[in-house]
């Protein structure tokens, strides 16, 4: 195959030259000529209309026309304001060469320029492109344009067999130099169309895609890689605004690299950007103040790279993301919109207008995916409540055992499906029985588990404290029967949940351990309610008011130590007496007019049905409190644990 | 995705292009600087996977369209393989399927040759 980079000579021509040019010749040469201009054509018109790849087809043709040996095609970039060598013979890489606007201007007007004598006003072209005409051995220059407009330039060197062109050698070269022109402007027509197909071709496919993703992270990502593509960007970002629109969060960036080049507030992973009308002017920002402007105003942005120090200086442009109700959701970012050839250009008012309309979609895709992620999380939790619910019911006993010489009744009434209270009646294989009452914080599977810790620890303790031994089972356990015995049990359960969960997990517990056979009762209290004892000839006392400690878990054992340390106390029972247990949303419920039931109205309500049965005392108070409430929602938990001595 | 790479597979009578990143001014033109120098050295069979590059901009695809074109001037062939759905339906829309091949995998991309 032949080079392309080789003249195309006819053969005849080659070897008459040196000799006197005939007539004859000239005519030769002149269908020679008009042949190649025919092929110029095809040229122009096959294949995708893209002059960088053709310009050595046209080069080559050019200079096989004429009968020069050596030349130079270079095409003018206005965004870059430079020349760039698109084909040459001999094939050589050159680097662009820079030219002012004044200097294109001048080109304009000139037909033709000599290397030998250029005009003044040229003398930075010529030493800016003073390699070029050395290498190529240049000796005339053609500007390209059609019209106003100055499209590049060509070179000529090395004339065969002669010093220069003749005249109707010029004009002809100027016939070759318009056919070069057209093809030019035909070759950016063609692009223009090709890149404006190919964007929004990813317009109306990319907008349903992002639509269709379902994690708010791929959305984010999508968004961002998409913008970037159909904007022929080279960096893009998504930036997302908080709740009350007072701040932008950085939610995906491309390249990743793009977020450690500014120095601008990190919080941990984080970027943040302050956006609200009290946000704090950033020095040398102009990205930020931009950002902040485009969520304020819900209008695009355009950023300059100078004084930047957001996306590593680059020129930036940002659309805000509208949501269903009209808040603005975010902005999405694109940076450095780049040229063939590496240039980076200024996004246009059509870049605006695409991305625009992009960012709607962008938006209704970011809500979508963070709506169906609220939604699968509400399944989660249902489900994690089920569990926890079914984890609670379990702890709960359902029925109470028959205490010799005594009656018990419980009642729990959760507030919502999961409750966060509990109570127990352990048998112990002496005879002797433990009862507790607790009030864990929380609600759902955090404090589900939080009670199942309680009560295994309880279990544990028990067997552990009477035995010396932590292996022994529930069958095994012995009453505590000393004051210590019970303190030390306590640290140990407020060591346990204090390990098991965070500082805003805690309970608060109530412990009696009961012999039925002396009837006494030995009593702890770690931050719960008090229980009220009334006694069959009616006078009262509540349980643990003086001697409580703080709650369980709230505290490292140290700590608890220094504050106030768990004490137990003792009761003898005889029959009829009552003991109230309860947790504090009986205390706490509130009426319509927005009163406490409080301490007060359970001692009366509590004296008022001493003398019933334990299940008649539990349905008093429970109506009490029920009267109470009235019509009123109910807050808390409410529960209940009734024990009367025969 | 920002892992910018190119890796050339050289086999007799065709070669294979494997790019990894955006597709774009920077890595296009090493692409296009790979696929003269492949041509200079006579093999105008050649496969250009794009499995590692997710994302094309509108620069990348006349670049693409360059090569084909180069090879076309040499009788040579160029299939594509690796293709996401939107970068085939893309493909496809700006005529480069009319004058390239598009194949899953690279196995059957060389087959077709």
């Amino acid at each position: 195959m032949k080079d392309s980079s080789e003249p195309i000579l006819g053969s005849d021509l080659q070897q008459t030259h040196g000799t006197q040019n005939t007539a004859e010749q000239t005519m030769e040469r002149l269908i020679f000529s008009l042949s190649e201009l025919e092929h110029l054509g095809q040229t122009l018109i096959s294949g995708y209309g893209n002059f960088n790849h053709s310009s050595k087809t046209y080069l080559r043709i050019t200079l096989g026309t004429l009968q020069v040996t050596r030349g130079v095609i270079l095409r003018y970039h206005p965004t870059g304001q430079n020349l760039d060598v698109v084909a040459s013979t001999p094939e050589q890489v050159f680097s662009p060469i820079p030219i002012e606007s004044e200097e294109v201007a001048d080109l304009l007007q000139l037909p033709f320029i000599e290397s030998a004598s250029p005009p003044t006003t040229l003398k930075e072209f010529f030493i800016q492109s003073a390699e070029l005409v050395e290498t190529i051995d240049i000796r005339l220059w053609v500007p390209l344009k059609i019209q106003d407009e100055f499209l590049g330039i060509i070179g000529l060197g090395r004339f065969l067999g002669r010093e220069t062109l003749e005249a109707w050698e010029k004009e002809l070269l100027t016939t070759l130099a318009n056919q070069i022109s057209i093809a030019i402007a035909y070759s950016q027509m063609v692009e223009g169309i090709q890149s404006e197909k190919f964007r929004l071709f990813m317009l109306a496919e990319s907008a349903p895609q992002i639509c269709q993703l379902l994690q708010p992270e791929d959305a984010a990502e999508q968004v961002v890689l998409q913008a970037v593509s159909f904007l022929d960007a080279n960096a893009g970002a998504l930036m997302l605004t908080s709740p009350e629109q007072q701040e932008l969060e950085l939610s995906y960036a491309f390249p990743e690299a793009l977020v450690e080049t500014t120095d601008l507030q990190h919080n941990g992973d984080r970027l943040i950007i302050p956006c609200g009308e009290e946000a704090p002017v950033v020095q040398d920002a102009s990205s930020v103040e931009m950002l902040k402007s485009v969520v304020n105003d819900g209008l695009p942005g355009h950023c300059l790279p100078e004084s930047d120090t957001l996306f590593g200086g680059k020129n930036l442009m940002a659309v805000p993301i509208p949501g269903r109700d009209g808040d603005i959701l975010g902005v999405l970012v694109v940076g450095d919109k780049e040229e063939r050839g590496g240039r980076i250009a200024p996004f246009t008012d059509e870049d605006v207008v695409l991305l625009d309309s992009f960012a709607k979609q962008a938006g209704v895709a970011i809500e979508n995916a963070h709506l169906h992620q609220e939604a699968l999380e509400a399944r989660q939790l249902q489900a994690e409540m089920e569990e926890a619910r079914k984890i609670q019911v379990n702890l709960i006993p359902d029925n109470l055992p028959d205490i010799p010489g005594y009656e018990v009744a419980g009642h729990y009434e959760p507030r919502g499906p999961v409750g966060g209270d509990y109570y127990d009646c352990i048998s112990l294989p002496t005879g002797r029985w433990g009862l507790a009452i607790a009030d864990v914080s929380g609600k759902g599977m955090q404090a589900a588990l939080l009670m199942a810790t309680l009560r295994a620890g309880l279990i544990s303790e028990l067997s552990r404290v009477e035995n010396g031994t932590s292996e022994g089972t529930e069958k095994e356990v012995c009453p505590a029967t000393t004051y210590a015995e019970l303190a030390e049990m306590a640290m140990t359960l407020n060591s346990l949940l204090y390990a098991s969960g965070t500082e805003e997990k805690y309970a608060t517990f109530f412990y009696s351990h009961l012999n039925p056979e002396t009837d006494v009762l030995t009593t702890l209290n770690a931050g719960h309610n008090p229980p009220l004892l009334i006694r069959k000839d009616g006078t009262s006392k509540w349980l643990g008011e003086d001697v409580g400690g703080i709650p369980l878990g709230m505290f490292p054992n140290d700590m608890v130590s220094s504050i106030a340390e768990y004490e137990a106390e003792h009761i003898e029972l005889v029959s009829g007496d009552v003991v109230v247990y309860y947790t504090d949303g009986v205390t706490e419920t509130v009426n319509v007019e927005d009163e406490y039931y409080e301490e007060d109205r359970l001692f009366e309500a509590s004296k008022a049905c001493k003398d019933g049965s334990a299940d008649a005392i539990r349905e008093h108070l429970h109506d009490a409190v029920m009267k109470f409430q009235g019509e009123a929602d109910q807050f808390d938990d409410l529960t209940l644990l009734i024990l009367k001595k025969k | 995705m920002n892992k910018f790479d190119i890796q050339i597979r050289e086999d007799g009578e065709h070669a294979v292009i494997e790019t990894a990143g955006y597709l774009n001014d920077a890595l296009g033109e090493q692409l296009a600087e790979k696929a003269r120098e492949l041509i200079q050295n006579g093999y105008t069979q050649l496969v250009i996977n794009l499995e590692k590059t997710t994302l094309i901009n509108s620069i990348g695809i006349s670049i693409l369209i360059e090569i084909i074109e180069a090879l076309h001037e040499r009788e040579g062939a160029l299939n594509f393989c690796g293709l996401s759905a939107t970068q085939e339906r893309t493909f496809r829309m700006m005529a480069l399927a009319k004058y390239a091949g598009i194949f899953p995998d690279e196995e059957t991309a060389i087959a077709n040759l």
